[in-house]
Formats: structure tokens, sequence, C-alpha cells
């Protein structure tokens, strides 16, 4: 999963990227308007967090500017007003969901999972796939019941993977929402991973369709 | 520096100056124009009396020659170069003339025969200006027609004339520096009481006093009782912003204290540090939503907003943020229905209660927009699991507990009963016949 933090304060940009990383997020920042504006329409988010008082480019404007290009990857707003007129003016301009200043760490990342998932047409935190359980609260995998080892790295396929069920999701796409922006991609890596993730799980759970990508079947 | 032009005193003064020395300058003209005239006037008729005095003396003799019949009595005929002469000449040829012309004469060139009276202005004897009329007179039995001359100085005439002209234009001068006067005094003293009102408020300012406290004049009595209704409002404000930020302070001490402890403790009371933290952010939202209220002393004069307008842009808001659990949110009720009130504050009150509702609805949420004679009624009903009575009752009670921790519960239904009532409007909890909750707001429309 990749999140955009878009917040012009230092202290709390590094809290939320540490955060959003602990709870299996990759996350690029950005610190202010323009930068920001680039980034969600040019790179493949997964959600965003976007301040809305920023310096250069007000949020509410970075926020309306993606959607009319047809950007539509949840966001999710941070403001510090937490009046309802501003709240309504936020999702009016097409925001998912909204937080006030101050907030605690875990009902963000629990709400960044909600629209996540929802965004993929998921209500329910836990997806299940045959005998393959996966939480996306607590990162855990079961087979079969059992609870299953894995790293980050391959959580987060998994996990996107299992967002994307039953379609076929390119290597492409795999790298642009697993890694960073600034990350060294290797699709190599990828294939490491896979069959990694095939060993644990058992083989036959992970489609490669040769020249197209991966899937994982419902 | 100041333009002498804005002073008002002085404008009006100036004003009033050049009007009043235009129009003394025309009356002035005109009275000695027609004083000149008519005692002009009244020397000629003199002389013509002369004149015609002097006619009905002569006679003529039995050769033919003109003589007087008795001499003429006036005795300024008499004196000597006097200035007032008669002479009497045939064919340009001097006769009797009068004693005061001495050994002067007159000039005597003859008139034409068909003349009338000729006037003339002449130096005399004594260098005087004179006024000089003459005429030909035909008398039966004379040879010849005679010329009869008068002749007076002008002095006394001019000399009047240049007094009368002297005394009015200083009685016309002064007459319009007095006018004058009276106006910039008149100016200076009618704002006498505004000048006080600016020390007054100067005073009020200085803090040296609180209200303007002035018997105006009744058209400044208006000024001075709105003025201090300004400063009646304005201190009433500030008096409620510092109780306001009193009570915040004193409501964070509390969960500071409890928040110092808990991590004063070893090791630190994580559960109770989130707690009191979660509680002081409550207190601050709280203190945030009635700051706008606070500052309102009043809140008249704001636009019209429609109710159904702004419950209809809340819905779109809270249709994303309950997407998922997929609440149904209807808003129905009439689209010309008006209420004097600020938008912001409307917004408040329907995001809080319809957010509410949303929460504790299992699929629906319906909102309604009546108005009624007077009041605007809105309905915001969910399909919840309601309120008991006791329950409905201590929600809406004043000065709901806001340190009970719980995220979410009282705080927005506070916020919205204080901003409603702020407008003069309140708010029910009814129970929804069908179960689950109905909020009754109602607010007048003024």
């Amino acid at each position: 999963m990749r999140a955009l933090i878009v917040e012009d304060h230092p202290v709390l940009a590094a809290q939320l990227k540490a955060a959003v990383a602990d709870a299996g997020f990759v996350a690029d920042c950005a610190s202010g308007g323009e930068e920001a504006l680039f980034l969600g329409e040019t790179e493949a988010y997964d959600v965003v967090i976007l301040d809305l008082g920023l310096p250069e480019v007000d949020g509410l404007s970075i926020l309306t500017r993606w959607r009319a290009t047809g950007r539509a990857m949840p966001v999710l707003i941070l403001t510090a007003r937490d009046g309802w007129s501003d709240k309504v003016a936020g999702l009016n301009a097409g925001a998912d969901d909204y937080l006030t200043k101050p907030f605690n760490l875990p009902e963000l990342i629990a709400r960044l999972r909600a629209l996540v998932r929802r965004a993929h047409g998921h209500a329910q935190p836990v997806i299940t796939l045959g005998a393959v359980g996966i939480d996306t609260t607590t990162q855990q995998v079961t087979l079969a019941g059992a609870p299953v080892r894995l790293t980050a790295l391959e959580y987060r396929l998994l996990a996107y993977l299992a967002l994307r069920s039953g379609a076929v999701v390119s290597k492409t796409e795999l790298t642009e929402h697993l890694y960073a922006q600034d990350f060294d991609r290797d699709s190599n890596t990828l294939e490491v991973i896979i069959a990694r993730l095939r060993k644990k799980l058992g083989e036959g759970r992970i489609e490669t369709l040769r020249g197209q990508g991966y899937r994982l079947s419902r | 520096m100041r333009r002498a032009t804005s002073s008002l005193a002085l404008r009006l003064a100036l004003a009033t100056g050049l009007w009043v020395a235009l129009s003394l300058g025309v009356a002035g003209w005109f009275v000695i124009d027609s004083v000149v005239r008519q005692v002009s006037g009244a020397f000629d008729a003199r002389l013509i009396t002369h004149l015609d005095g002097l006619t009905a003396m002569l006679a003529a003799d039995d050769q033919g020659h003109v003589v007087l019949t008795r001499t003429p009595t006036a005795p300024e005929f008499d004196r000597p170069l006097s200035g007032s002469y008669w002479q009497l000449s045939q064919a340009g040829v001097v006769g009797a003339a009068s004693r005061s012309l001495w050994d002067q004469t007159l000039p005597s060139d003859p008139l034409p025969a068909d003349t009338g009276l000729r006037w003339r202005t002449l130096s005399g004897p004594r260098e005087e200006g004179l006024r000089m009329v003459e005429r030909l007179v035909l008398l039966p039995g004379a040879s010849a027609p005679v010329q009869i001359a008068v002749a007076v100085s002008r002095a006394a005439l001019l000399d009047d004339i240049h007094h009368l002209r002297a005394g009015l234009s200083l009685v016309l001068v002064a007459l319009g520096i007095g006018v004058v006067a009276g106006v910039a005094v008149t100016v200076i003293v009618g704002l006498a009481p505004l000048r006080q009102v600016q020390r007054a408020l100067a005073a009020v300012r200085a803090g040296r006093q609180d209200q303007l406290g002035l018997a105006a004049p009744s058209e400044i009595a208006p000024l001075v009782a709105e003025l201090d209704a300004v400063i009646a409002a304005n201190r009433a404000t500030v008096e409620r912003a510092r109780s306001h930020v009193g009570t915040l302070a004193h409501a964070l001490k509390t969960p500071l204290a409890v928040l110092r402890n808990a991590l004063a403790d070893t090791p630190p009371d994580v559960a109770q540090a989130e707690q009191q933290t979660a509680i002081i952010d409550r207190l601050v939202q709280h203190h945030l939503a009635r700051a706008r209220v606070v500052a309102l002393a009043a809140p008249v004069g704001t636009s019209l907003v429609s109710p159904r307008a702004i419950a209809e842009e809340v819905a779109t808001a809270l249709r994303r943020l309950f997407a998922a659990r997929g609440v149904e949110i209807t808003v129905s009720g009439q689209e010309r229905c008006r209420l004097r009130m600020d938008a912001q504050d409307l917004t408040e009150v329907l995001g809080n209660l319809m957010e509410n509702a949303c929460q504790w609805a299992q699929q629906k949420v319906v909102v309604t927009v009546v108005s009624q004679t007077t009041h605007v009624v809105i309905t915001i009903t969910d399909d919840g699991p309601g309120l008991a009575p006791e329950e409905r009752r201590a929600a809406t009670h004043r000065g709901v507990r806001l340190d009970d921790g719980v995220a979410g519960a009282g705080l927005g239904l506070a916020i919205a009963i204080d901003i409603t009532e702020l407008y003069g409007g309140a708010v029910e909890l009814l129970a929804n016949p069908a179960g689950g909750l109905s909020v009754r707001l109602t607010i007048p429309m003024r």
C-alpha cells in the first residue's frame, strides 16, 4: 500500500510517516502544495493524508484539482478547524474522510485502512480468500486458521493482491503500490517475494499470467 | 497641517461672508442711487422755483425795456458771492443781476429760440461747482426776448451725498461683519455638544468613565444613546470573552493536573494520560465552537439562509462519511423557507445533529424542514436505538458532562443547543414512534 502524506509541519509529518509505515504502508511525504499536487497527479497512491492548511496551494484547492483531473484515490483530510462548515467544504470537494487536529494515530490508521478497503470494495477488515485469512487491522495472515509469519514486504504484496483479488495485477502496478517514490525498483525482487509467498501459502493461490501479471483468486 | 476649509465654522463663515457681501453691496448701491436721484431732483426743483419767481417779476416798460417789478427777497441772492445767483440778459448782453454776483457775470451765450430749459454745470465766480438753469422769456411789449439764468452752488448737495454714501457704507460693512460673526458664533456654540461628546468618548477610551452619560440636545441625543449602546455591547462582549477564557482555563486545570500525575507515575500511566489528553481535546473543541458564539453580541443583521439547502449540503458530506455503513439520508421540506441566521452557525448545528443521527442510525436518517408562521422547525430523525425519557432529559440539560471521556457523546449536541439558543431557538429530543430518536429544532424567523 502506498500512502502520500501532505503535511507541512516536519515533526507531525515524521510521526505520521512512522505510524503509517508501522501499519504496513509505504509513505511519501510532501511538505508543500506544489509538490503534493505533482505527486498526487503522477504517482499511484492507495490513500492520501492531506493537511488543509498548507503553504503555496491550500489543501482544498489541491483536492479540487486532483478530482477535476480524475484522480480518484481515497483522501483523508486533516484540519485544525473543527467547524462543520470546513468539514462540509472538504467532504464536498471530494474528500472521503476527515480528522481534526489533535487526533490520535491509531484512529488515523484505522480510518486509512477502512478507506483503502472501501476503495476496493471490502467492507470488512478481514479479507478471506479460501483458506487464507488476511486481517488488515492487525496485519495477521492465517492459513487454515494457523498464523503465517510474513515479512513486511511479503505482507504488503499479499494484502495488495488480496484487495484486488480476482483481478490481474501487473508487475508495474505492484511496484508502484509497494515501493516509495525514491526506492530503487527492481522487478526481479517481486518474483523472489512471490516465490516465497507461494512457499508459505501453498502453490496455486497466486497465479502468474505470462506477460500480464499476477492474480490472487477469490 | 489641517486645511482651512476642513473647519465647519470657517466654511460657513466664508460662504455667509460671500453671500452677505454680495447682497449688502447691491442693497447699498440701490439705496444710494435712489437717494442721490431724489436729492438731485429736489435741488433742481428749487432752481426752477427761483426761475419761475424771477419770471413772474419781469415786465416791459414803455420803451420796450425789460425791468423787474420787484427784487427777489431771498437773502442768499444779496450776500456777495454766496453761491446763489441770478442774471438777466438780452441777446447775449447782461442786464440786471443779483447782488451776490458782485462784479462777476454768468455765461450769457444766447439760447436758441425754441429751447425750453437749458441745464448746465459750470464753474462759478469762486471756482465753486454751479448748477445753472436758463430760460428764454418773450414779454408782451418787450423789444427782444429776455434770457433768465439761475445758478446755485452744488457744494452742499455733493457734501450731503458724500456723507450719505460714507455713512451708509459704514453701516452696511458693520452689518455684514456682524452677520458673519454671528454665523461663526452660532456654529461654534451649536457644535459645542459634539465637542462634549468627543471629550466624553475620549474619557471612556481612557477608562475614566464607563458611559458618555451626557444630557445632549435632542438632535444629538440619539447619537449619544447609540454610542452608549455600542460601548455597552463592546464591554459585554469583552466580559463574555474574559469569562469564557477563564472557564476554559479552569476547565483545563483538572485534566492537566491528572495528566501530570499520570506522567509522574513510574511507569507512567499511559492509559490515564491518553484519557486526559482526550478530555483536554474535547474541552478545547467545545470552547472553540463556543468562541464564535461568544463573539457575537447579538446575531442581528445576518443574511437569510435556506435551511433546506444547508441540510442538503451537510447530507452530501455525511453520505461520503457514512458510505460504508450504507446510511440513507433524506432531506425534505420547503425549498423557499428562509432563516435569518449565519450560514456557518446553521451548518454547525445541522452538522452536529445529523452526524449524531447517522452514527446511531441503522439505515435511515430523515431531515425535514417545515416553516410555520413565526418559526422554522427542523426535525432530524434516525432509526437507531433511541434514548430513554430520562436520558433525553439529561442530554439536553445545560452543562452536560464534557469530561466523561466518551468520544462523541454529548459534545455535538451541547454545541448545537448553545448556538440554537443564541438565536432564540430551542432543541428538543423526542421519541420517534417508529423507534429511534427525533431531534426537533425550533428557530424563530425574526
